[in-house]
This record gives structure tokens, sequence and C-alpha cells, in this order.
């Protein structure tokens, strides 16, 4: 298993949808893996049920940037209901990388704040 | 002076290969490899001798009994105690727990000063901080210098609060430091302190006599220092563990149980409530004689030559940013660090690939990392089977770093 495969390294070197929405319409959550120090916040934009634009904020390791980087991808354009009803194994599945069980915390760090946002 | 080389063929574990590479061991701090004499001791036990202790009038019985108990003395031997005053508990964090529930919540009222500081692992603030919660006492902590000492006028500073409980970390887990817990101690003593001491990093490496170091309590776990693991030690000044009520109660505790109340056994079987680990106390007698072979003055000499050999290897590593002083006569046990501009998970990871076994994170101190201002480290950790070539190894292995990363 190559964890710091091509694609995990380019979105932690380019990080994608970084930065912050506002307004009534914007349901926003983070959380953090204290024992790593890493801290993840997303921000989700939504219309007629579906979200039309994500952006994250937070520090951590290549494994939980890569993870939300790619997450944020993910999100874009789908329904709320679909996502909800989405199990973190299957949201770790759509992210993609391989982490061993280990890493699997870092991964599953910007899922968790994304499902506190999709439980609010 | 033993060679570690030889040690290592004692070690069955180090023979393991990690994603195609020789293991690298370098994560002690957090439990040490177990020697194949602790492993037979266990195994002897279970295969030979099982049976429960204090009770049962049949031979097993009275075997598994004197073996327990032979395990005690010899615990209190090897630290300068009386057997009556090892405690045996399931790790050093049980010990502090029960010090802290079993003489804490009786001892300490509101406004009182329990006096630790920013170094301690986490089992040696948690616990004062729920005594804290629920007595109305008041927990301060001793500062830690920039260079990783516990800052001894801000020590005498707080001396002047009169603490009830003085509670210190012979061996920084996270730094390295050895403290300087004798001088710490009779200072807290002339303050009126009663002086709780973790040891779980100091016992691996170094010589302790619990009377030399005048402390009222000392704990440790046997994992750490070549035994098994759900075994630990507290050791306890005979006067006050008497006059202490028990932790946990229940059976193997207790003198006499009537309907509405029951009394306590002597200490100290007082705090060792249930069936005891028989197997666990066997293996770390076995682990005190097999440490005893190889010479306690001689385990150290080896742990600073090693200290110093990845200090200064580190040291040349343009990434690295080592914590913590640089002098290996008073540090022991490990070597922490950070990689400039990635984080330590990362590093372990693939130093992991490598086949060498780091610790990343905050290494259960996030006190002290606030106060060095770092979120997390990495911590390269020894014992008496490490030699040269696993730190060489390190060196190259975190070249793969600067592959990965391009920094």
């Amino acid at each position: 298993m190559d964890i710091y495969a091509e694609e995990v390294m380019d979105h932690y070197e380019q990080p994608r949808n970084q930065g912050e929405l506002e307004g009534n319409d914007v349901r926003t959550a983070r959380d953090a893996n204290a024992s790593c120090g890493d801290m993840i916040q997303f921000f989700i934009k939504t219309k007629a049920g579906r979200v039309i634009d994500v952006k994250w904020k937070g520090i951590g390791c290549a494994i939980s940037v890569a993870g939300a980087s790619k997450l944020s991808e993910y999100l874009q354009g789908q329904s709320l209901g679909d996502l909800a009803r989405m199990s973190e194994a299957e949201l770790v599945k759509a992210i993609g990388f391989q982490v061993n069980p280990g890493r699997m915390k870092c991964l599953t760090l910007p899922i968790r704040v994304v499902q506190k946002i999709l439980e609010s | 002076m033993f060679d570690p080389k030889q040690v290592r063929k004692d070690f069955p574990i180090l023979g393991r290969v990690i994603h195609d590479k020789p293991l690298v061991y370098l994560d002690s701090g957090a439990t040490s490899q177990k020697p194949k004499v602790v492993l037979d001791a266990e195994r002897e036990y279970y295969e030979q001798h099982n049976a429960n202790v204090h009770r049962g009038a049949h031979t097993l019985g009275d075997e598994a009994t004197q073996m327990y108990q032979d395990a005690r003395s010899v615990v209190a031997r090897f630290i300068g105690g009386q057997s009556q005053e090892v405690v045996f508990v399931r790790n050093a964090t049980e010990a502090l727990n029960l010090v802290a529930y079993a003489w804490g919540l009786d001892s300490l009222r509101a406004g009182d000063v329990i006096l630790t500081t920013e170094m301690e692992h986490h089992a040696n603030l948690v616990p004062w901080q729920e005594v804290a919660r629920r007595t109305g006492a008041k927990v301060e902590l001793v500062k830690v210098s920039a260079q990783g000492l516990l800052d001894q006028e801000d020590y005498k500073r707080k001396l002047k609060l009169k603490p009830k409980l003085v509670a210190i970390v012979q061996v920084s887990n996270a730094l390295g430091t050895i403290n300087p817990v004798f001088e710490m101690t009779r200072m807290a003593h002339k303050a009126g302190a009663v002086v709780v001491v973790d040891g779980a990093q100091a016992i691996p490496h170094m010589s302790v006599n619990v009377n030399d170091l005048e402390c009222d309590f000392y704990v440790f776990s046997g994992h750490k220092m070549l035994g098994p693991m759900g075994i630990g030690v507290l050791w306890g000044r005979g006067n006050i563990l008497e006059s202490m009520s028990p932790f946990l109660t229940g059976g193997g505790m207790i003198n006499e149980v009537y309907a509405d109340h029951s009394t306590w056994a002597q200490v100290p079987e007082k705090f060792e409530a249930g069936t005891p680990n028989v197997a666990g106390a066997v293996g770390i007698k076995a682990a005190i004689e097999y440490l005893e072979g190889l010479g306690m003055d001689n385990i150290r000499k080896h742990d600073e030559d090693i200290v110093g050999y990845a200090l200064a290897k580190l040291g040349e590593v343009e990434q690295i940013t080592l914590l913590g002083g640089r002098d290996a006569s008073k540090r022991s046990g490990s070597v922490n660090f950070i990689y400039e501009g990635v984080h330590a998970h990362d590093v372990a990871t693939i130093l992991d690939s490598l086949g060498v076994a780091v610790r990343s994170g905050h290494h259960c101190t996030m006190v002290l990392h606030n106060a060095l201002g770092i979120t997390a480290s990495i911590r390269a950790s020894f014992n008496v089977y490490t030699i040269h070539e696993d730190i060489e190894r390190l060196v190259v292995a975190l070249g793969k770093v600067k592959q990965v990363f391009g920094r």
C-alpha cells in the first residue's frame, strides 16, 4: 500500500476548496484529533436539498488535509439526503485513499466533520 | 558492560521483519520488548503452578501464593523497600489513581494545593484534576523551561503555597529529562507535602532506591522494564499506606465481612481487591532478575551512550529540531524531535514503511506540548537492546521523508 500516493500528495500540496463561506444557507462544523493537534472545519452551502458550494479550513497531517480536500470535491452537487445515508466507511471509499489502520482516524476526521453538518 | 548485540538475542521479537526490512524498534518508552526469560516464566507459571492465591488448601494454591509473594519480595528488594509496602496494580496509571482516590479524597480539603508539573504524563495530572474537582483543592503546575528542565525557581515559589501533595515525574517520557527528585522531595517535605514520584520512565534505565529518594509514594509499570503488560507497582511508605482507606473493595482485601460492614486486610492486601495478576507478578520478577543480571549501572551507561549517540546523529539532520536538553548525562531513555514542515504522524508512517517504529503525537503530555508551543512530536525511545545501528537506520529512514515531502 502506498499511503503517500501521487493523488494524496497532490491534494496535500495543492488543497482544493480551502476557505470559508458565510450566509444563512451555509452550515458549518468543526472537529479535532486532540492527539495529533489536527483541526478541520467545513462550510457547506445548500440549495433545494443539494450541496452547491463547499469550503474548508484547518491544519493537519498529509492524510487529513488531502482527505478534506478530496472530500470537498466529492461533496459538490450531491444530494444532502444521499450523503446523510452514507456510512463513514462509504465516505472513506468515496475519498478513495488507501491508509493503514493506524492512520484511519486522520482520514475520518474530515468525514466526521461533514457528518456533524449532515446531522445538524 | 554488556554487549547490546548479545542482549538482542534474548528478545525473540527483534527478529521480526516489517515491510521487508528488519525491525528497528525505537518505541520502548511506550512499551519495552520482553526477553525470553520473562515469556518463559509466565508460561511456566500457567503450565505448572496456576491456581488462585491466598485461598484453598491445595498444593497449586500454595505454590501460586508463594510465587506471588516471592515476586513482591523481589520488587521490594529491587527498589529498596519492604515487601508489605509493595502493592501490585495494573500499571503506573492505576497506582497514581490509587493514591489520588484512596489518599487524596480523604486528605485533601477545599482550598488545599496539589503541586505537580507541566512535564507530567497525563497519568500524573488528570487523576489530580479529578480529585481537585471532587474536594475543591487546586492544582498548580511547575513550569518547564525552554531547555526542557523544571523551573526550580518556580518550584520554590509554588512550595510557598504550602501544597499538601507534590507529584513529580522522575524521567520525562516526552523530553527524557532526569529531574532532581531527591532535592525536590527534600524541599517538598520541608513545605509539609506528601511526595508522589512517577518512576515509569526511570526504573527501566537506572538504579532506583525509594529510601534514598525519600519520597512517600513511587509508582511504575512492569511493561516498560522488560516485564509483561498488566502488572505495575505502587510503593508507599508503610505508615501512610496503613492510614489510608481502600481504593477498590471486594474479595481478597477484607478481614471480616458482616451484613452491614467489613474490616480490611493488612497492607498490601488491603489494596489488592479481586484475583491479582499472578502471572504478571511472576513476569515482573523475571524481568527484574534479568535487569539485575545486566546490572543497573551498566544499563544506565548504555542508556547514556545511546541517548548521546542519538542526539549527535539526529542533530546533524538539517530538518530536525531536537527537544529538551543536549546533555546525555542529564537525560534518559528517549530523544524527541520535530521535523520541520512535516506532521509527526506522516514522519512516523514513512519511518514505519522502512521498518523503523517510533512514537508520534503528544505522548500523553498535552500540557507540555502546549507549553513548548508545538502540537505533536516524534519520539525515538530506547532500552537495553538498542544499538547504534538502530539510530543509523533511523537517520537513513528520515531521508525518505525528504523524498516524499520534498522538504
